[in-house]
């Protein structure tokens, strides 16, 4: 190797920052390390300000090259940080050199990020002389501005460990006289571990400086060390680096002036150009290698110790996890031996737990379960994802599917080759997984508890308006630009996109925002909490990496990401959040108030109950889970499912992978018996019954993760290492060339052994598809179950379904109007709020009840199940003076009394609640049941004065039509709850007398019922006189609109042109299609939009809330409608007309792209090998 | 907002981003109401001619008080067509309206066009916008289902004041011409009005300008009580025959030194081409302050010496009242890294001294003391490295042997300047910049423009 010694001493840039210096460094960590190979350095080290948040991305790429390139790769890495201090000290370099070191760095990051509120950092210089230990230094010789950090008031209660009082400080001289001072105090208490930076940072001076530094150096006996203190890879990125500059400065390019660097010269030198700027200094060089010649730590080291749950004296771990298993076991199987395969299964997964010494990790989520469990009430909860896998997860009550019945991959969720921590997510109910977490951090302490980050990064949108602000641009401009980004569809921000908005990018201005934009998305924002992960460790998680205040009062959270933690093998359990075990929750408690039984999650569900099931093949799914959304309802007719597995298939098909890899209709004509089922063989040597035995339950169409696994197993002889990999490849990065590699194995696999050719690519192409996300089987299960357990709620008790789903908002596919709508339809009796009957939350109540002050003999019984939306239910219609028809005393007083309730859930009314009332608080709410115990309220005054209600709250109750049983519509209640003085109330609440003098009658005109309907949708969004619709129909039906009933009722091939409301939009998979969900009185109508169409009508498609619809009516022969659209009109101006003074728009739904952009699916850094729950395609 | 725009179904309210989505080829152009204002007191101004009674009604409406002046002008019919013909003629669209009450007029010229014949009753249908209510309390009212001015009218007024408060009572009857509304007349009224009448007219201009010298003494005394000083000061000679001599003067400071201000006074009326002519004599001599400032009470220095700002103030004020304001300049600092554009200079009397960035103690001054702009192109003879500065270079006809030198100090092009400069290797070249001493002990602060291109001399140190 003499020949090709280098000609330029070797040099190692050790000051370098990567755009985890959020809005500081211009290139990201991967690229620093490669731009610092490419350049022949001898080492990098990746410091960015007070953080470690890249460090593990610069480690895992250095680490990948060398694994790659072993021969090539000489480049050696230093992780540390650049400490940025709050009291002028220069910045200082940390790096540590062995495991302690690390320790004690992410212990100082932690204790700066915990005073400070979220995202900040406060450090002192004196903090660092108490965490010296192991760390090598570098002083630079200038203090970068430290950011305003917010001090935190209040402090989570974080335990150090140690004792960090602040000590006694000298007082010390501004720079650069205090650069010496830091200086001589470091090497006393850290000799041989300082070194002074310098840099040629071509600012004129710099051979002078050079000179000063050398002279501090030598006087402080420290040596000198160079360094460019690099903010980004190379000179290319200076318009990034200026741009981002501008953006943390809040200021525009034009006027950053010498806010921005005056040249590119902090860009990673090489060792040529590093040896010519310091010609003078040629020891400056050479101290770099030999500050990393010192460095004996990578972040290999951080062996990671699972926390060691507490097992009962004289019991090993495993010994325990077993003997907690085999008594759950024996308890299952009572009074019999233990079937055979649960025993190999048994016997496998102990042993693999074993091995992995994952004994801890499983016994600490039994705890987090059997916790949540132990509440009263107990909280729902239910494991998820390949957790389900596993017996012994079963067994423990972790998971609800019984692998025992499913051929279930366990090495999917373990196994030996992988060497890779398991991953356990459990589901909790939405509304009291804060419980569960505080519970873990009481349970392991803060110091060993922690959740990960999730990294924000720069999206289409934010990045174009950032961006746009910094050029100059208006924000009318940019709003445009950012408006036409449909969703966040896609992580580019494409040149049609510029065009679209009516920009060209000739245009200079345009060019330069387009390019600019380009390079800045997916650089990190900052960081956010994770929705549940969370890292536990056996020992202190801050000597591991640095804690972080969360933006919630008591959350704190860790600065590495999933990706981090998973390339240094940390374990992680999922805390997540599941609307639906709220809802289910909410049901079985009003279920049991109201005597109609005392259920658990595992209500009949081995009953598949025909009934159930029936009412799913109709479609009728609104507000079950998974299976609620257009697609899924238009997919339960064709699959006809009738049993607990075809629930799961029915979650895991209407899914973008199964989608994409065209298995859907193969799947569908097999099952129906269109097409014959078949399996081709292997040659003869073979088991020619293989597919057949792996693709039976699924007609040999794979659907799940596993089965696409499987094949490549089976047919074609893959290691499970191999399969894994593979699934890891398509779970992850579905675009890198990676897959074109399994492809090749893989066929040729297939056709060594015997299959055809052709058959072999398609198996490679469906399970490509699942790179866009297929449903493991065992998550599709455990999602099955409460599939069914909603549906069977839904069934028997539609009121308390309703209710529950009601009260358990925000969740979900469909906005409160559509559930209402749906449980009108079902019979149920839906009552409008009202202050004399409703409480804070929806309620049922006896179907006996007088509604509304009036009696029930009075009213049409019921409402009328064919036609939503009909005002059945408007207590008093429209009376001009309802008060004359109303006797307050006696129908109000029995009201108050509670009513001995009927059993059976056809005696059940369903009564909305306050909290449907947009802004209204639930200390009102709670004041007006309470004032109500005492008898009902008979005046607004009276109202106003017993639950000392504030003006707006009157307001409130008023415009909602809440006071009908008082006697008054809202037209009156508003006239009188403008003249109720309720602040001055209390001081005559003592003489109990009536205040307000009687005043003639202002003859108020009668309101019309559209603009009741209107106010309705405004103020509780749902409206139980009408449809916004119905008011316009006229209008509609002179231009030859027909309603969506008529739409749906037309014959295969009808052009139509129809109206609605539009409830959503989306573009799912790959935005071939728009799909438009519109609502009128008589339904919905589904509406297909093809891409190409798209351009011409996109400005009605984006903006209108009413919408009018030319098109072609397709049926399926299922009966699926759709209305394949070729013009589309925006009528939105009509709802103006139902009122003058209210927004009457139904709500959109929460899918709705335009509305609430959706985090773009398939980019590898957001790809989860799990989907979560609620994927709305 | 013009007709064209109406037309397309704009309105005003709506954002201009959407506004620019429907009509994408839109012209906006930003609202300046000052200007508006400006423009609607100049056509108060104008309908003096009509009645001396005009008030303006922002932002774009004119009461005129025409009772018992209409007849002049041939009724009130004709009077409104003489007002539309004439300011037709100036672009504009009229919505008249004549009422008894002015607030019927008011709401009637902006929610219907026609008067009815029978005029209570117009006022009557007016919508309940017309009362001008707080918002919160309109909408209430049309939610209550009260959509006209009659719908309120007719019920129990107890009741309305019960839930709107008695304003709304007040507006309803001044509405209804039964309550007085009283009419703010226009005029201009400065912060400080300074004025003296004199029974006999004043023929000569020097007393004309001691009665001034009295008024800017009393008006200083009335500023320190505000603790105010002005900026810009009018003085208005009222000449008996309705001719008036305006002079206006400005300083950069606020002040209210009477001295300093008649000195500005005097140095404007010097400067007049034609000296102030008193005709028959000037009545009035009125001094205003239209525009004013703080200023903190003053006390004399104790040492007295050096330049103060103020004197420096005064000066500049002179120079600028008697030159011209565009031709005393004064130097700002500009936040950039390209030399030549580190100073601007803009008259001094807009622009109050700033704080210049203070050099290093102890260090060389890195900029030159006379920089030449644009830069001198300087030759260099002999193949230069790309690193450094030259050994020997040639400027203005003399070599000069560079003996000492330091640097580089790179400063990069501004690439956000430049077509596209955003893009790798356009941004423009940087300037190497080296300070260098020949062998004459001269020090130069030169320039090479890109690594290979030429070299400049862009100032000198001594």
């Amino acid at each position: 190797m003499k020949e090709d010694a280098p000609l330029f001493p070797p040099f190692a840039e050790l000051v370098a920052a990567t755009n985890y210096s959020f809005l500081r460094g211009a290139s990201n960590p991967r690229e620093m390390v490669a731009t610092a190979h490419a350049l022949g350095m001898a080492g990098i080290g990746i410091a960015d300000r007070n953080s470690v948040a890249g460090v593990v991305r610069a480690w895992s790429g250095w680490k990948k090259a060398k694994e790659e390139l072993p021969d090539q790769v000489h480049l050696r890495l230093a992780t540390g940080a650049r400490l940025v201090f709050m009291d002028g000290t220069p910045d200082i370099v940390a790096y540590p050199a062995t495991r302690r070191g690390w320790g004690r760095l992410t212990r100082l990051l932690s204790l700066g990020n915990l005073r400070a509120e979220k995202g900040g950092c406060i450090l002192k210089f004196d903090d660092l002389l108490g965490y010296l230990e192991d760390l090598l230094l570098i002083v630079l010789p200038y203090a970068s501005p430290p950011v305003e950090a917010v001090p935190r008031k209040k402090m989570v209660p974080y335990d150090h460990g140690e004792d960090i009082a602040p000590r006694l400080s000298l007082v010390m001289p501004p720079l650069p006289e205090r650069l010496a001072v830091i200086l001589d105090r470091l090497v006393l208490r850290a000799p041989g571990r300082i070194w002074l930076g310098a840099a040629m940072a071509c600012r004129g001076d710099d051979a002078r400086q050079l000179v000063r530094l050398q002279r501090l150096a030598r006087a402080a006996g420290v040596p000198l060390l160079a360094t460019n203190d690099a903010l980004y890879a190379t000179p290319k990125q200076r318009p990034l680096h200026d741009v981002i500059t501008c953006i943390r400065e809040g200021t525009t390019i034009a006027a950053a002036g010498r806010r921005l660097e005056a040249n590119a010269e902090r860009h990673l030198k090489g060792p040529e150009a590093m040896a010519a700027l310091f010609q003078s200094c040629p020891e400056a060089i050479a101290e770099t290698v030999r500050l990393l010649a010192r460095i004996k730590f990578t972040l290999d080291q951080l062996q990671y110790e699972y926390p060691h749950e507490p097992v009962p004296e004289g019991w090993t771990p495993n010994g325990w996890l077993v003997r907690l298993t085999m008594r759950a076991a024996r308890k299952r199987y009572p009074r019999q031996r233990l079937p055979e395969k649960l025993r190999a299964m048994l016997r496998e997964e102990f042993a693999l737990i074993r091995s992995q010494k994952y004994a801890y990790y499983f016994l600490t989520v039994h705890d987090v379960v059997a916790f949540a469990r132990a509440q009263d009430p107990p909280i729902l909860c239910q494991g998820r994802g390949s957790a389900a896998n596993s017996v012994v997860c079963f067994l423990l009550g972790i998971t609800s599917v019984d692998p025992m019945q499913h051929d279930l991959l366990f090495s999917r969720f373990v196994s030996g080759e992988r060497n890779e921590p398991p991953d356990i997510d459990v589901d909790f109910e939405h509304e009291r997984r804060e419980e569960v977490m505080q519970y873990i951090y009481r349970r392991y302490g803060r110091p060993r508890a922690g959740i990960a980050a999730t990294v924000i990064h720069y999206r289409p949108r934010s990045a174009v308006r950032e961006v746009g602000k910094v050029l100059g641009l208006s924000e009318d401009v940019t709003a445009r630009l950012s408006s036409t980004v449909w969703g966040s569809f896609s992580s580019k921000m494409e040149e049609s996109r510029y065009n679209e908005a009516g920009y060209s990018l000739d245009n200079e201005e345009i060019a330069r925002l387009s390019i600019i934009v380009g390079q800045l998305l997916e650089f990190p924002r900052h960081l956010s909490q994770h929705v549940g992960g969370f890292v536990l460790t056996e020992d202190r998680l801050d000597e591991t990496v640095p804690i972080h205040n969360g933006g919630m009062d008591d959350r704190t959270f860790i600065e590495w990401d999933k990706d981090d933690i998973d390339a240094l093998k940390l374990m992680k359990v999922d805390i997540l959040a599941l609307g639906m075990l709220t809802c289910i929750r909410k049901a079985f408690d009003l279920m049991r108030a109201n005597g109609l039984g005392d259920q658990t999650l595992e209500v009949d569900l081995d009953a598949n109950d025909p009934a159930v099931y029936d009412m799913l093949c109709k479609g009728d799914s609104i507000g079950v889970f998974q299976v609620e959304s257009r697609a899924q309802i238009n997919m339960l007719p064709r699959l006809r499912p009738r049993k607990l597995y075809d629930l799961t298939i029915q979650v895991a098909i209407v899914r973008p992978g199964p989608i994409e890899g065209d298995m859907v209709h193969p799947y569908l004509r097999r099952r129906n018996k269109i097409e014959a089922v078949e399996y081709p063989s292997p040659s003869p040597p073979h088991d020619p019954d293989e597919l057949k035995n792996l693709l039976g339950e699924t007609y040999g169409v794979p659907l799940f993760q596993e089965q696409a696994m499987k094949l490549a197993i089976v047919a074609a002889a893959f290691s499970p290492e191999d399969a894994n990999r593979l699934r890891r490849a398509m779970a992850t990065f579905r675009n890198v060339g990676k897959m074109e590699h399994f492809q090749e194995k893989m066929v040729k696999g297939m056709t060594a052994r015997g299959y055809q050719k052709d058959f072999a690519e398609r198996c490679f192409k469906q399970i490509e598809g699942f790179g866009s996300y297929g449903f493991p089987e065992s998550h599709a299960l455990s999602f099955a179950r409460l599939v069914y357990v909603s549906s069977w709620i839904k069934h028997y008790h539609p009121a308390v379904f309703c209710c529950a789903l009601l009260n358990s908002q925000p969740m979900g596919f469909y906005a409160p109007a559509q559930l209402v709508g749906d449980a009108r339809h079902h019979g149920v009796d839906v009552r409008a709020i009202d202050v004399n009957f409703s409480n804070g939350d929806n309620s049922l109540e006896p179907l006996l009840l007088p509604r509304g002050g009036r009696v029930l003999a009075t009213e049409v019984s019921g409402s009328n199940p064919t036609i939503p939306f009909v005002s059945s239910a408007v207590e008093t219609p429209f009376d001009p003076s309802p008060r004359h028809s109303t006797s307050l005393g006696t129908n109000g007083d029995k009201s108050a009394r509670p009513f001995p309730l009927e059993r059976g859930e056809g005696k059940l009314a369903l009564r909305l609640g306050f909290r449907q009332i947009d802004g209204f608080s639930e200390t009102w709410s709670n004041a007006i049941v309470a004032a109500r115990a005492t008898g009902p309220f008979v005046s607004i005054e009276d109202l106003a004065r017993r639950a000392g209600l504030p003006p707006r709250a009157l307001r409130l109750l008023a415009d909602a039509d809440a006071c009908r049983s008082i006697g008054l519509d809202r037209r009156e209640a508003l006239w009188d709850v403008r003249r109720t003085p309720s602040d001055v109330l209390p001081l005559f609440a003592a003489a109990e007398a009536r205040e307000l003098a009687a005043e003639p009658d202002a003859m108020l005109p009668a309101m019309p019922k559209s603009e009741h309907v209107a106010a309705d949708y405004q103020t509780a969004r749902l409206s139980l006189k009408g449809h916004p619709m119905e008011f316009l129909r006229e209008t509609f039906r002179s231009e030859g609109v027909l309603s969506c009933a008529e739409t749906n009722a037309a014959k295969d091939g009808t052009r139509v042109r129809t109206a609605g409301v539009v409830l959503v939009r989306q573009r799912p998979g790959k935005g071939n299609a728009i799909f438009v969900t519109i609502e009128d009185e008589t339904g919905t109508a589904n509406i297909l939009l093809w891409a190409r169409l798209f351009e011409r009508n996109r400005r009605p498609v984006m903006a209108s809330r009413l919408m009018l619809v030319e098109g072609e009516v397709q049926k399926s022969p299922e009966g699926v409608v759709h209305l394949m659209a070729s013009r589309i009109i925006d009528r939105t101006e009509e709802l103006g007309r139902l009122s003058e003074t209210h927004q009457g728009t139904p709500e959109l739904l929460r899918a709705d792209v335009v509305a609430r952009p959706q985090a773009p699916r398939g980019h590898p850094r957001n790809a989860r090998i799990l989907p979560k729950s609620r994927d709305f395609h | 907002m013009d007709r064209t725009a109406q037309a397309l179904g704009l309105a005003i309210g709506l954002g201009l981003a959407d506004a620019r989505a429907r009509i994408p080829d839109l012209l906006a152009y930003d609202a300046d109401p000052h200007a508006d204002i400006d423009w609607l007191e100049r056509l108060a101004d104008g309908c003096i001619r009509y009645t001396p009674n005009v008030a303006l009604d922002p932002p774009e409406g004119l009461i005129l008080d025409i009772a018992g002046g209409a007849h002049l002008f041939g009724g009130e019919a004709a009077l409104v067509a003489m007002i539309e013909d004439r300011l037709a003629r100036a672009g504009m669209t009229v919505r008249p309206a004549c009422a008894d009450a002015p607030d019927a007029a008011q709401a009637m010229a902006r929610f219907q066009c026609l008067p009815g014949a029978d005029e209570a009753a117009a006022v009557r249908r007016l919508p309940v916008a017309a009362l001008r209510l707080e918002e919160e309390s309109e909408t209430a009212l049309k939610r209550a289902g009260l959509k006209t001015v009659g719908d309120v009218a007719s019920r129990p007024m107890a009741t309305i004041a019960a839930r709107f408060g008695a304003e709304a009572v007040t507006a309803i009857r001044r509405l209804l011409g039964e309550a007085e509304s009283p009419l703010t007349p226009r005029r201009t009224a400065p912060a400080l009005v300074e004025e003296r009448r004199f029974a006999e007219p004043v023929a000569k201009t020097d007393f004309a300008f001691a009665v001034l010298a009295e008024l800017a003494a009393d008006a200083a005394l009335e500023l320190e009580e505000l603790k105010c000083g002005g900026r810009r000061f009018e003085a208005q000679f009222f000449r008996t025959d309705g001719l008036v001599v305006r002079l206006r003067v400005e300083t950069s400071l606020p002040t209210r030194d009477p001295k300093a201000i008649m000195r500005l006074f005097q140095e404007r009326l010097d400067g007049l081409s034609d000296p102030v002519d008193p005709g028959f004599g000037f009545d009035l001599v009125r001094l205003c302050v239209p525009q004013s400032e703080p200023l903190a009470a003053s006390q004399l220095a104790l040492e007295g010496g050096a330049v103060s700002e103020t004197q420096m103030a005064e000066l500049v004020d002179r120079l600028s009242t008697r030159i011209g304001r565009g031709r005393i300049l004064r130097l700002h600092p500009q936040d950039t890294h390209i030399p030549e554009q580190v100073q601007l200079a803009l008259p001094a009397v807009e622009a109050p001294p700033a704080a210049w960035p203070e050099a290093a103690a102890g260090e060389p001054p890195l900029r030159p003391l006379h920089l030449f702009d644009p830069p001198q192109l300087i030759l260099v003879e002999d193949e230069q490295p790309t690193e450094g500065p030259p050994s020997r270079f040639r400027w203005r006809r003399a070599f000069h042997d560079v003996i000492l030198s330091e640097g580089p100090e790179r400063i990069a092009a501004e690439w956000w300047r430049r077509k596209g400069g955003h893009e790798a290797g356009k941004g423009g070249p940087t300037r190497d910049y080296y300070r260098v001493e020949d062998a004459r002990g001269r020090r130069y602060w030169i320039f090479r423009h890109g690594p290979k291109a030429d070299w400049f001399v862009h100032g000198v140190f001594a």
